[in-house]
């Protein structure tokens, strides 16, 4: 790309300014950002489909493998690039799996046998020849975006570019997901462009990290340099392993798991022979010790009850059957669950392990074969797409009345009422969804005993995610039990006190946070994969404890030393 | 939830067949439920194509297909026994009503009503047999080098259907998940956030159609080989039945049988010719019978075809 300037039709701003970009044969390049700082729309520059399908104005050059991407349309250009958008739901054009993975060959008129092979090779390489002759809608997400990746690298693309593709993919799926790309790289030579917000997934397979910021390059080079970069520039794009280094002063900046293990073992090695991480017996100090002024408002609410605490959420002995085109079969399998007023509660588990299914009985949308789900005080549930909230042009047709204001000001959107909701941010939508929800539930100020939100962080950047929690805190403060069921580990790790994860239709873990998120692998997050400590969820905490005096190997003075060499420490 | 009439792929003769075979069985089933009133040879059509559908593999659509039918069949008796007061054997005098002026309930405009429902119902299981079985996908690619722009469409309302259908499940959830504070939903507002959301989602389908390549010829040099596109074994037997089904209709019905007449009187012929292809429509519904494989002979067939040739060429 060369001086590429981009305009979607009728905007006031470009959404792409002076992009040079250049990526070499058999890259793996990160594109990194947060929420509308142009990722997509580059990546749809780089396959045709800008400005061939989107119009606009169009400035500069864009070649890709040796085409003109804006003399060329998206069709000439798909015999080099394979492209896979965010959702997977609308790339799917046909009604099998293997007519569509057979579809761009069988366009390009391959013969019969050669298709074939090519199938079936990319259904090997992708793990999904078990697929082939499912129907695509009786598809999980994970594995309709497999399919559709396979469509993509089933004409054996030099370039494949992709769009938060693990954005609906549990942790497993997701982290399957970005092996599989490197893999497909180093194998294959293909090169690659991932747009991704998550970053701790997808750090360590990158050779280079590309950082967007409002529709312009900010930054480009290796991942260590990119977090060093972030570090200052931006620090919702720093990974909780490198925030984890930063509060403990500890350089260089780790990129992913494997290297901040080794950076700490080497580190500790160097300084006086103290134990490794994982040798230590660390009793995981909560931070049930130090409260946020979230836990300090559920406290209050909680004393505020001499009677013994109360269950806003009972779920006792729950079955429920679904039918998933050939027959009924058990989605929830006795699942006893009980949520407390200002409970923070995260429900996790793999797709399709039964967390939208739970939500939705509980709200009363689907009836129980067996047992009993109540949810005392009333439940107000936002489902994965608030947009299916918003049915109207105007904030305050939505929500009309005291209530629809009360419902407003719960969630800080009292300015808005005269809004389109068209024009609002996605978190701004969400909000609103959530107000539609609650409203007319609430007593005064009082919330309904439940707020239930399935999948809230599709697709948000980590700033956006910070307000969430901050939301999800604040109306746990009011009294309200939250049940959020969400993939994100980070997310979770940030708003809950208690994790609830779900495995095929069964409650496979229940506790605290702070030990299920630290006991696993792939439901972990990336500070507790790192330290294997007990409690050590967030960099905040897991710095608390790398810097615990006479535990652990790391002190103070290591970091003064460093901010002396930088001259920072005066 | 999927519905039952969704195609779900399997490993039987119907739907390894090519879409001109299924259709040409199927069709021929369907010519001879209009081709004879005869209430026997319906009946005996639509068990051939219950018995189709059950080996088929497609139970569920043909018992929605049957009771869709049966439910619209009763529709149809009541409103040509209300409405037309022909026939001799009067039921039942109900007087002068508006609109439809004096009403004789008749057996014979009930045999009537009973004849075309069973005609409905037959047609119904048929259609419903076709959807479950025959890939839509095959049928598109058969007759895109017929008509592209008509493919093309049919692809795009293909893929949307389903895709509207999801999206209205959850546009009815998110209704009974709004507050009682909040504005209600009515059908007008849902059905306009469903119309823009379907647009919406058909930029995005016809996006992934152009970056498939959809929007591009097929290169003049491209290989052709000696396996002709989504021919299977059993093709033949589908053709076979279906000629075999539609031919001796007609000899039948030219020769008067399976005569029947409402008026004045009922007059229905059950003579031998009537029986033989009421038996033959019956035994019709064996073709998509799968014969049970014999492990001994696959184990020691010597030219059995490497798998990527049986998915990829004729999916048989």
């Amino acid at each position: 790309m060369e001086a590429l300037t981009y305009s979607y039709p009728h905007a006031p701003e470009p959404a792409l300014r002076e992009i040079s970009l250049r990526l070499a044969p058999g890259e793996f390049a990160l594109l990194a950002g947060r929420s509308a700082c142009g990722k997509s729309t580059l990546l749809r520059a780089a396959c045709g489909l800008i400005p061939h399908f989107h119009g606009g104005e169009i400035g500069g050059q864009v070649e890709v493998a040796g085409m003109d991407a804006v003399a060329s349309g998206p069709g000439e250009l798909a015999a080099a690039v394979g492209y896979v958008a965010q959702d997977p739901e609308t790339q799917v054009v046909s009604t099998t799996v293997a007519a569509e993975i057979e579809l761009p060959l069988e366009l390009r008129g391959d013969s019969p046998t050669s298709r074939a092979r090519a199938v079936e090779e990319v259904a090997l390489a992708l793990a999904i020849p078990h697929l082939l002759d499912r129907a695509v809608d009786t598809l999980s997400g994970g594995e309709l975006q497999r399919v559709a990746l396979a469509a993509a690298l089933v004409t054996r693309p030099k370039l494949v570019l992709l769009d938060e593709p693990t954005s609906q993919l549990d942790p497993v799926a997701g982290d399957e997901l970005i092996w599989l790309l490197r893999r497909l790289n180093e194998e294959w030579g293909v090169s690659i462009l991932l747009a991704e917000h998550r970053l701790e997934r997808c750090l360590a397979a990158a050779d280079r990290v590309i950082a967007m910021a409002t529709g312009s390059i900010a930054f480009d080079g290796p991942p260590r340099d990119f977090l060093a970069w972030a570090q200052g520039a931006d620090q919702a794009l720093e990974t909780p392993a490198a925030r984890l280094f930063s509060l403990c002063d500890i350089e260089p900046l780790p990129v992913g798991v494997r290297d901040a293990r080794k950076i700490l073992n080497s580190t500790k090695r160097g300084r006086e022979g103290r134990r490794t991480p994982s040798s230590l017996n660390f009793s995981g100090e909560s931070e049930s010790s130090s409260p946020r002024p979230a836990d300090e408002k559920v406290q209050a609410v909680r004393r505020g009850s001499a009677s013994p605490p109360t269950a806003v959420v009972g779920v006792r002995d729950l079955w429920v059957e679904l039918d998933n085109g050939d027959a009924m079969h058990d989605v929830l399998r006795g699942v006893d669950l009980r949520v407390e007023r200002g409970e923070r509660v995260a429900l996790m588990g793999r797709n399709g392990a039964g967390k939208s299914t739970l939500l939705r009985t509980v709200a009363g949308l689907i009836e129980p074969v067996r047992g009993r789900a109540v949810a005392a005080g009333g439940i107000a549930l936002l489902t994965q797409n608030p947009g299916d909230y918003l049915v109207r042009e105007r904030v305050g047709d939505e929500l009309p009345g005291d209530m629809g204001l009360a419902a407003l000001r719960v969630v800080g959107m009292e300015h808005a009422v005269d809004a389109d909701p068209r024009d609002l941010s996605g978190g701004e939508r969400q909000r609103l969804a959530l107000a539609i929800a609650l409203a007319g539930q609430m007593e005064g100020d009082e919330l309904p005993g439940l707020v239930a939100l399935d999948e809230p962080t599709r697709g948000m950047d980590r700033a956006r995610k910070g307000d969430l929690v901050d939301l999800i805190g604040d109306l746990s403060g009011r009294g309200a039990g939250l049940l959020v069921a969400t993939h994100d580990v980070e997310f979770a790790a940030g708003f809950a006190e208690r994790v609830v994860l779900l495995g095929d239709g069964v409650v496979i873990a229940d506790g605290p946070a702070a030990e299920v998120l630290s006991g696993g692998w792939y439901f972990a997050t990336e500070v507790a994969r790192v330290l294997d400590l007990p409690g050590a969820i967030t960099p905040e905490r897991g710095a608390k404890a790398l810097l615990k005096p006479g535990e652990f190997a790391l002190t103070r003075p290591m970091g003064e030393k460093r901010r002396s060499q930088r001259g920072e420490g005066g | 939830m999927r519905s039952p009439f969704a195609y779900t792929p399997r490993p039987g003769p119907l739907q390894a067949a090519s879409p001109a075979a299924a259709v040409t069985y199927l069709g021929a089933l369907v010519a001879v439920a209009f081709l004879y009133s005869s209430p026997v040879v319906l009946a005996a059509t639509g068990a051939g194509l219950i018995l189709a559908g059950r080996l088929a593999g497609a139970r569920k659509a043909v018992r929605a297909a049957f009771w869709m039918g049966l439910t619209l069949a009763l529709l149809i008796v009541v409103v040509n026994a209300l409405v037309v007061s022909r026939g001799e054997t009067v039921l039942a005098r109900l007087g002068e009503w508006p609109l439809l002026g004096q009403v004789d309930v008749t057996l014979e405009a009930i045999a009537e009503g009973a004849v075309l429902g069973l005609r409905a119902a037959t047609v119904m299981v048929a259609f419903a047999v076709y959807s479950a079985c025959v890939d839509p996908d095959r049928v598109l690619r058969a007759l895109r080098p017929l008509a592209g722009r008509s493919a093309l469409t049919a692809t795009l309302v293909s893929r949307l259907v389903p895709v509207a259908a999801a999206d209205a499940a959850r546009l009815r959830d998110a209704a009974q998940l709004r507050g009682p504070g909040a504005a209600p939903v009515g059908k007008a507002p849902l059905a306009r956030r469903l119309l823009a959301g379907s647009l919406d989602r058909a930029v995005d389908v016809a996006a992934t159609l152009e970056l498939r390549g959809y929007s591009l010829d097929p290169p003049l040099d491209a290989p052709r080989t000696k396996y002709r596109r989504g021919r299977s074994r059993y093709d033949r037997r589908f053709y076979a039945t279906g000629a075999t089904v539609l031919i001796a209709s007609i000899a039948a019905k030219l020769t008067a049988a399976g005569a029947f007449h409402a008026y004045p009187t009922i007059e229905l012929g059950v003579g031998p010719t009537t029986l033989a292809l009421s038996a033959l429509l019956v035994l019709s519904g064996l073709a998509p019978l799968r014969r049970a494989r014999r492990p001994s002979a696959l184990r020691s067939a010597p030219n059995r075809p490497p798998t990527v040739q049986a998915r990829g060429v004729s999916r048989a």
